[in-house]
């Protein structure tokens, strides 16, 4: 079964919140200092089974050696907050494949 | 043609009425309008439109983003009043490549200035930008003038 962020959010604790209730701008700049490596994608990308919320290019932070990554996370009345959540090799090469397909376009 | 209204936070006082309203708007231009929210602000619709009159269509906002792909609506108006929903504006945007009016408002003329920016350089949107909180009545002008603008194209 396919990885689904909302769920994954609700269900488990071991995610960092590295910036919360802030702006879509001071999310992508943490994700920006945070991150070993930094991809972008489309607003509207589905990234780990969720629809990527922000102003493009959206930052996806990779950070391959804690196999983690750095995301933000938007809903309407809490604001955007900047999120670490651990994920396998293959949720990477998923995202890999997003962020492939957004160059092409 | 089909409508999309997409609401923010209803923690600005003004957002319910002028939904209402450009719903009401709408449907006299002959558009099947939906309204998407959280489900706070689509409470408020149900209990300021009991009957269903001026809004026939609710759906919730994360669900309704799942779902949504190009060309599913004519007409995206979406209600900006904070920096969440100018991230959800844009990306509501970009998934729909659609006509589109962003209603950007806010008391602080910083905070709008930044927000009407946000919406400025993302997309290709009209933008209805006021400087308003409680008193919906700024709002509607502007907005009756973008909606004007359809029905004379």
């Amino acid at each position: 079964m396919s990885f689904c962020l909302d769920t994954y959010l609700q269900q488990s604790d071991d995610y960092g919140i590295l910036l919360s209730r802030a702006g879509f701008k001071d999310c992508a700049k943490i994700i920006n200092e945070k991150s070993e490596e930094v991809w972008h994608v489309n607003a509207g990308e589905t990234v780990l089974g969720a629809r990527i919320i922000g102003i493009p290019p959206i930052p996806i932070g990779v950070n391959p050696k804690k196999h983690t990554i750095i995301i933000s996370y938007t809903k309407p009345c809490h604001g955007t907050a900047a999120i670490e959540i651990p994920v396998k090799d293959e949720d990477i090469e998923e995202i890999w494949k997003v962020v492939n397909e957004n160059t092409r376009k | 043609m089909k409508a999309l209204i997409l609401l923010g936070c209803p923690e600005s006082p003004s957002q319910t009425p002028m939904a209402v309203y450009a719903s009401y708007k709408l449907n006299k231009l002959g558009y099947d309008v939906t309204i998407a929210s959280t489900p706070a602000a689509s409470k408020l619709l149900e209990i300021s439109d009991p009957e269903g009159i001026y809004i026939k269509n609710r759906i919730n906002i994360d669900k309704s983003l799942s779902n949504l792909d190009e060309g599913q609506y004519g007409l995206l108006v979406g209600f900006v009043p904070k920096d969440a929903a100018a991230s959800y504006f844009v990306t509501f945007y970009h998934i729909l490549q659609t006509k589109s009016i962003a209603i950007v408002f806010e008391k602080d003329q910083d905070i709008l200035d930044n927000l009407t920016n946000i919406i400025e350089e993302s997309t290709e949107a009209d933008i209805v930008s006021i400087r308003a909180y409680h008193n919906p009545t700024p709002i509607r002008v502007k907005f009756d003038k973008a909606i004007a603008k359809l029905g004379d194209n």
